[in-house]
C-alpha cells in the first residue's frame, strides 16, 4: 500500500524528517507516537503535499505510484485522506455543499456523474447518523463555529464519504472529550475492512485502546527510533518517551 | 427563479424604453429622449408589493435616468437583471416618503469591453427602510456611486456589495449621510480582484451632530487572486455626535493556503478550490436578504460567475 523509503524532508530550510523508512500493507493499522516537535506531524502533511514541506531525499510508493511527484489533489483522488488536527473552516459555504463537491470531484475522476441530490442527501443523512451528526450541522459552514468534537467527526464523515484507501489522522484524539473520543473511533473502526490501511498519529495511548493497531512506532528527532506491536504504546504511556 | 405576477411591472430598455405596467399603484412617465430617456416612476400605497423589473439585452448605449418616488406606506421591490452589452451610465434619484419600504436588488454582467456607471442618490424620510444589494461583474471600466441620506428619525439603510472583477478598473463609493437621530445604517462589500483588476472602495459614514442614537457599522473586504490585481479599501468615519455606535472594518489579501491545502488533500483541483474560496468569501452576508428568493438568485449570481 505505501512505502516510504529514505525519506528526508525540510521545512522551510530547516531538517525535519530524516531518513525515515515505513511500509504499510493493506489493511494494516500503524500507530506512530512521539513527543511534541519530534516531527509525527510532518510525515502526516508531507504524505498530503502540504507546499512548502520539501522532500530533499527518498522517495515514497503508494499502490504503486511515486505519491511525492503528485499535486496534493491528485494524492487525495489516489486513496489518500488526512484527517487534520486543526480542520480548516471555510465561511461561506455550507457543510453540505462542500461534501456534496468533495464526493462529486472522487466521482469526477472515476469517470462517474456527479451525484443526484436525492440519492447524496439519503447517503448523507445515513452517514451522518452512524457518527451522531445531526443534519442541521450541514447547513451551517464548513467547520465554522464547530466544536472540536463536531470538526472531528466532521472528518471522519469525510473519510466515510470519500472512501479512501489509507487514512492518515493526525492527532485526531486531541480536543475531544471521552464520550466523543469513543464515538469517533467507533466510526474508525467501522471503516476497517481488512483492504484500507490506517496510519494514526497520537501522543497519547487511550486513542489506540479504542482503535487497536497493529504496530506501534515511536518516533524522535524525525525518524522512527523504535518499532513493536501494541503493547509498546503501553509501554511508552507508563515510562513516557525518555527511557526507551 | 422568481416568476413574474400578472401585476409586476417590466421596465425594458431596447431601441426606445418599452413598458408593460399592469399595475393602477405604479405611475411611470416615460420622456422620450432617445439620448437620454428620463423614467419618472411614482409607487403609491398598496395591499400588495409592488415589484418592478429591469431588463436589457440589447448591445446599445445607454444612458438614463431614473426618477423615483415611493409615497407613504408604499413597498416596492425593483430588480435590475439586465445584461448591458453596451456602456451604460444610468443615475437613479429616490424619495422615500414616511414608512416607505424599497428593495433594489441589482444583478448586472456588462461586457468586458464597455464603461458602465451607476448612481444612486436616495433620501430618506421618517421611519423608511432601504434594503439595497448590489452584485455587478464584467466591465472594462466600472463605477458605482450611492449617496444615502438619512433625512429623518428612525430610517434604515442596508446595503451591501458584491463585485467580481475581471481585468476591470472599477470604481465604487459609497456615501452614507446619518442627518436626524435614531437612524441606522448597516453596509458591508466584498469584492474579488482578478486578472489585472483595479478595485476601490471608499466607503464613507457621516453623522451630523444632532444625530444622537446613531447605530452605523461598514465592512469591507477584498480578496485578490493574482499578482497583477489590486485592492483599495477606504473606510471613512465622521462622527459629529458622542451618542452613537459605529463600527467599521477593511481587510484584503490573498487567499489563505491552509484553507486551498485543506481542500486540495480533499481532492479537488487548485482552480476549483479557489472557485469554492471565493464563492464562500462572497456569500459571507447572504444572510442579509431577507427575501429567500433573491437571497438564491443572489448565490446563483456569485455560484455562476466566479
Amino acid at each position: 500500500m505505501l512505502e516510504i523509503k529514505n525519506l528526508d524532508v525540510s521545512v522551510e530550510d530547516k531538517q525535519i524528517i530524516k531518513n525515515l523508512n515505513l511500509k504499510i500493507g493493506p489493511g494494516e493499522v500503524h500507530a506512530i507516537m512521539g513527543p511534541n516537535g519530534s516531527g509525527k506531524s510532518t510525515i502526516a502533511h508531507t504524505l498530503a503535499g502540504k507546499p512548502n514541506y520539501l522532500v530533499e531525499a527518498g522517495n515514497v510508493d503508494f499502490k504503486n505510484e511515486d505519491l511525492i511527484a503528485k499535486d496534493p489533489y491528485e494524492r487525495s483522488l489516489l486513496g489518500l485522506f488526512l484527517a487534520f488536527q486543526y480542520p480548516i473552516e471555510l465561511p461561506g459555504v455550507t457543510n453540505a455543499s462542500y461534501l456534496k463537491q468533495i464526493l462529486n470531484a472522487h466521482r469526477k475522476s472515476r469517470g462517474e456523474n456527479p451525484i443526484d441530490a436525492g440519492e447524496f442527501l439519503k447517503i448523507l443523512k445515513e452517514k451522518s447518523r452512524n457518527l451522531n451528526i445531526p443534519m442541521e450541522m450541514h447547513s451551517r459552514f464548513v467547520n465554522a463555529g464547530f466544536s472540536g468534537g463536531e470538526k472531528k467527526k466532521n472528518e471522519v464523515l469525510q473519510m466515510d464519504l470519500l472512501d479512501p484507501s489509507l487514512i492518515i489522522m493526525d492527532e485526531t484524539d486531541s480536543g475531544l472529550d471521552v464520550d466523543a473520543l469513543k464515538s469517533t473511533s467507533e466510526a474508525v473502526n467501522k471503516l476497517r475492512d481488512g483492504k484500507r490501511s490506517f496510519l494514526i498519529i497520537t501522543h497519547y495511548l487511550r486513542l489506540l485502546e479504542y482503535i487497536e493497531p497493529d504496530y506501534v512506532h515511536v518516533f524522535g528527532d524525525g525518524s522512527i527510533i523504535e518499532s513493536g506491536d501494541k503493547s509498546l504504546a503501553s509501554r511508552i504511556d507508563n515510562e513516557g518517551y525518555e527511557v526507551k | 427563479m422568481k416568476s413574474v405576477s400578472p401585476l409586476d411591472c417590466i421596465i425594458e430598455i431596447s431601441e426606445k424604453i418599452n413598458i408593460q405596467n399592469p399595475s393602477n399603484e405604479i405611475k411611470i412617465n416615460c420622456s422620450n429622449d432617445e439620448n437620454s430617456p428620463i423614467i419618472d416612476i411614482e409607487i403609491e400605497k398598496s395591499k400588495i408589493n409592488n415589484r418592478i423589473h429591469l431588463t436589457c439585452n440589447e448591445k446599445q448605449d445607454i444612458k438614463a435616468t431614473v426618477n423615483l418616488q415611493i409615497y407613504d406606506n408604499a413597498t416596492l421591490e425593483f430588480i435590475d437583471e439586465a445584461n448591458y452589452e453596451g456602456a451604460t451610465e444610468i443615475q437613479m434619484n429616490t424619495i422615500m416618503r414616511p414608512n416607505a419600504v424599497f428593495e433594489l436588488y441589482r444583478f448586472n454582467k456588462f461586457n468586458v469591453s464597455t464603461k458602465n456607471s451607476f448612481v444612486h442618490n436616495c433620501d430618506l424620510q421618517s421611519n423608511c427602510i432601504f434594503r439595497d444589494f448590489n452584485f455587478s461583474n464584467g466591465s472594462k471600466e466600472m463605477s458605482n456611486v450611492t449617496k444615502i441620506s438619512l433625512n429623518e428619525k428612525n430610517s434604515k439603510y442596508i446595503g451591501s456589495g458584491v463585485v467580481i472583477a475581471d481585468s476591470t478598473n472599477c470604481k465604487n463609493q459609497l456615501d452614507i449621510s446619518h442627518m436626524s437621530q435614531s437612524a441606522i445604517s448597516d453596509c458591508s462589500f466584498k469584492t474579488v480582484s482578478r486578472g489585472k483588476s483595479n478595485v476601490t472602495f471608499k466607503g464613507k459614514v457621516f453623522v451630523d451632530d444632532d444625530c444622537s442614537d446613531t447605530v452605523s457599522s461598514q465592512i469591507s473586504k477584498g480578496l485578490v487572486m493574482s499578482d497583477e490585481s489590486k485592492i483599495n479599501l477606504t473606510p471613512i468615519l465622521e462622527i459629529n455626535n458622542d451618542d452613537v455606535i459605529c463600527s467599521h472594518g477593511a481587510a484584503s489579501g490573498k487567499p489563505d493556503d491552509s484553507v486551498l491545502f485543506y481542500l486540495a488533500s480533499r481532492g479537488i483541483e487548485k482552480k476549483d478550490a479557489e472557485k469554492l474560496y471565493m464563492q464562500g468569501f462572497l456569500s459571507e452576508f447572504l444572510n442579509k436578504i431577507e427575501n429567500v428568493q433573491m437571497q438564491s438568485k443572489a448565490r446563483d449570481y456569485i455560484n455562476q460567475n466566479c
